[in-house]
């Protein structure tokens, strides 16, 4: 397939007007090399694919367990053609068996075995570590909250499990970590140094910042983007992630790179349109993102309408807000445009019909600010099933990613976007139990992206 | 020729919320999201006419709303409009020749005129559609929000290139699909080395033939291979459990196809092009196209989810463009050859799946 360019820019000044052309017109692109260099088509012989080993916290139908574990065993669609990973499913763990349980049934009939601890998926029932890669998916499932209302999901403590196998074993693989990698930011960050002193690569995050962008617009390394907006749907301490990594995959493109994030303050309901009045240019960006939308609710009698803050603020009325504050003066903000909190997987299909009906967008849209004033915009394009499509595709680049960083051993991007993401979700969580912005000086991360763009366009 | 945007007039054969209809008449009335930002068309008034018997609540809805004006005939309508806008029920496939003849007559010479659908009923009847508004300097052109709409990925055709083959799958009944077919496949092959040279002989097969005629190399099970692999909304176990599955390579395909329909199109300069109407398999439109060399590129079509549709914005944009400058985003023989092939399947179904050979195509 043919793909565009845009990859490996330094910022010119002709390259960054191309850019903007795309996003203001979603031009098409013309020919050039596959993206993300893994070619599609058929797995090598099973005896040369790369084992991995899966730790999941439980595999139903759209649970991102299922979607990580499907696109091992059965392939997807990459590049136009069927791909079938160059990485070889060996070993599984996984904590609920809930009623919709579909790890017994893939692992049946795909002959992979399912083992009773996370040290044994590792070592595939052995004494030393037997694969070339882990994956941590620890999204979904029953486990308790805390009382800010973060889900205590296990990944720190598995992930602390893994380390001890490396470390057991005498060697590292690479580590894929779904979504943020953990509610606390001292572990995260423990996280992060574990990777570093054992040396294996370590990739984490969200699908947002590497699925389709509608129009395909890419900011070029070192442009002078002053500020981002991400708009997005769901709940706290859950689509807010997404949110977040949405604005952070483009803001880490400017110039100087990502310094760290100096304050974050999250706020709800009729505080986040008080904020908000006092932003000019923030306003500005929350309707140019808002034009980006494909889903934007409309009055009866219409099929869309016009971006306005009053129709948002009538369909969303828990409206939250992360208003952050970089180091380097930067600033994003973050709106979740509904205040649900309930996860999808495994809900049955009227549930997820009324978790999905009177939203004020149903869709990620980005919108940034360039010192010129000039506005660049997107769609991040998540189809979502099942009301969208039947495939949650947006993890077919992800997948795509994580064979890569087993295959070279190494992350296609930073980790440090994901444990500042981590970090600021962390903050903003703390920000809404508290009522107060909140002074984020752990957050000093400052890193550099990766030149080359990461996201799905071939 | 460049011209003002002052009065726009819609002919309508029906107005529900959501139709076609509607959703191109809103994109003037209200504006809609352009370029990354909410655009709305300055100082146009909009003018609509709706057939006979068709409900027109909505419609007054607007009035109300939006100060739209209903007028009592396509003579009113179109009496001081700058440009005028035909659609058609549902998708499009059905053009109504008479309606259309009206509205050149009646519109003011130098003006524009947009169908959405169907050019016209068929060969002839394009001609004389197309003669009609030459002699009427009135500039003319016809298309669907498919041919428009966002790829994924977002790719086009590398100019002059030499194409073999080209493939479509859609879905629904016919002649809406195969419609749809043509005006989603036609911009991705128009542009090859020595353009469009028209269409020789079609053949049209349903049920078992069509995969009889895909062993046979009648059309390419690579192309389709590759279009579906672009598909979000593969059908049968992924529906069910949310598994990704090669729906080609497992050969599921006729399984899962609910009375499938395949046309197939000899172009004059050798390329072959495959419309594939495979209801059951995939709910989205994808494309894949073979050149010469052996490379093939492969997209699938994104219509956004409804009720925006907003498809119908790229469309509106692309109307809009042409009504101001008069400069046609894409050739109006265009639509001329897609009437002239749809007529032309009526006669290629009665020849149960064998080669029809057309005549000599003007286009």
């Amino acid at each position: 397939m043919k793909t565009g360019s845009g990859a490996n820019e330094l910022w010119t000044r002709r390259q960054f007007a191309a850019s903007l052309a795309l996003a203001a017109g979603g031009i098409a692109i013309g020919g050039g090399r596959p993206l993300m260099g893994m070619a599609a088509g058929a797995a090598p012989a099973s005896e040369s694919r790369k084992k991995v080993a899966l730790i999941a916290t439980e595999v139903q139908k759209y649970s991102h367990a299922q979607h990580f574990v499907d696109r091992l065993l059965e392939g997807y669609g990459w590049q136009g053609e069927w791909h079938q990973p160059p990485i070889e499913l060996a070993g599984l763990y996984v904590d609920q068996f809930p009623e919709g349980d579909l790890a017994r049934e893939r692992a049946e009939r795909h002959k992979v075995r399912i083992y009773p601890s996370i040290a044994e998926a590792l070592t595939l029932g052995g004494s030393k570590l037997a694969v070339d890669g882990v994956l941590i998916i620890g999204e979904h499932g029953k486990y308790p909250k805390n009382e800010k209302g973060q889900t205590l999901y296990p990944r720190y403590k598995w992930f602390k499990e893994v380390v001890k196998v490396f470390e057991s074993s005498g060697r590292a693989v690479p580590v894929f970590n779904d979504k943020h990698l953990s509610t606390s930011w001292p572990e995260a960050l423990e996280m992060v140094e574990d990777s570093r002193r054992l040396g294996f690569a370590f990739l984490a995050g969200s699908s947002l910042p590497v699925t389709w962008r509608i129009p395909a617009v890419e900011l070029p390394v070192g442009c002078p983007l002053t500020e981002s907006v991400s708009l997005c749907y769901g709940g706290v301490d859950s689509y807010d992630f997404h949110g977040l990594e949405t604005a952070q995959c483009m803001s880490e493109r400017r110039a100087g790179g990502e310094t760290g994030v100096k304050s974050v303050h999250a706020v709800k309901g009729d505080k986040v349109w008080q904020l908000l009045s006092a932003r000019e240019t923030t306003r500005a960006l929350f309707l140019a993102a808002l034009a980006r939308s494909h889903t934007l609710g409309a009055p009866i009698g219409y099929t869309y309408a016009m971006p306005a803050f009053e129709l948002v603020r009538q369909a969303s009325p828990d409206t939250v807000a992360y208003f952050i504050e970089h180091l380097d003066g930067f600033q994003t903000s973050m709106f979740l445009l509904n205040g649900t909190t309930t996860a999808v997987a495994g809900a049955d299909q009227r549930t997820r019909n009324a978790l999905f009906a009177g939203r004020a967008v149903r869709d990620f849209t980005y919108a940034g600010r360039l010192k010129s004033d000039e506005t660049v915009s997107c769609k991040m394009h998540l189809p979502m099933p099942p009301w969208y499509a039947t495939l949650a595709d947006f993890f077919n680049p992800l997948m795509n990613h994580i064979e890569h960083t087993v295959v070279e051993r190494r992350a296609p991007y930073p980790i440090e976007r994901t444990l500042l993401t981590t970090g600021m979700l962390a903050s903003a969580m703390d920000s809404l139990f508290r009522g107060t912005p909140v002074p984020t000086p752990e957050l000093k991360v400052a890193y550099q992206p990766a030149v080359e763009s990461q996201f799905w366009r071939a | 020729m460049p011209r003002d945007l002052k009065q726009i007039a819609f002919i309508l054969e029906e107005f529900a919320v959501p139709s076609p209809a509607q959703q191109l008449l809103d994109r003037f009335l209200l504006g809609y999201p352009r370029d990354g930002r909410f655009y709305q068309p300055e100082d146009c008034q909009v003018t609509a006419y709706l057939a006979p018997g068709a409900s027109d609540v909505e419609l007054k809805r607007r009035m109300g709303d939006f100060g739209l004006k209903l007028a009592a005939s396509v003579d009113e309508a179109v009496a001081k409009a700058d440009a005028t806008v035909v659609v058609w029920r549902g998708a499009g496939a059905t053009a109504d020749d008479r309606t259309l003849r009206l509205v050149l007559e009646k519109a003011r010479a130098g003006t524009a005129c947009f169908v959405r659908g169907n050019l016209a009923s068929g060969m002839n009847a394009a001609r004389a559609v197309m003669e009609l508004a030459g002699s009427r300097k009135i500039d003319i052109l016809a298309g669907g929000s498919l041919g428009v709409t966002w790829r994924l990925p977002e790719i086009e055709m590398p100019a002059q290139v030499v194409l073999k083959e080209a493939l479509i799958v859609v879905q629904g009944a016919a002649p809406e699909a195969e419609f749809e077919g043509l005006d989603g496949l036609f911009p991705f092959i128009e542009g090859r080395r020595g353009g469009e040279t028209g269409v020789r002989r079609i053949g049209c097969l349903a049920g078992a033939d069509v995969w009889q005629a895909g062993k046979d190399r009648e059309w390419s099970w690579p192309l389709l291979a590759a279009a579906i692999s672009r598909s979000d909304s593969p059908q049968g176990d992924p529906e069910k459990d949310g598994r990704t599955q090669d729906l080609a390579g497992l050969g599921l395909v006729p399984k899962l196809a609910h009375a499938p329909r395949a046309w197939l199109l000899e172009h004059n300069d050798g390329l072959r092009s495959s419309i594939l109407v495979l209801d059951g398999v995939v709910a989205d439109a994808n494309v894949a196209i073979r050149t010469d060399k052996g490379d093939v590129f492969s997209t699938q079509l994104y219509r956004p989810p409804p009720p925006g549709q907003h498809e119908f914005s790229r469309l509106a944009e692309r109307a809009e463009a042409f009504f101001r400058s008069g400069r046609a985003p894409w050739p109006v023989t265009r639509g001329g050859l897609i009437a002239g092939l749809l007529e032309a399947r009526g006669a290629a179904l009665k020849a149960a799946g064998k080669w029809v050979r057309l005549p000599k195509r003007a286009f």
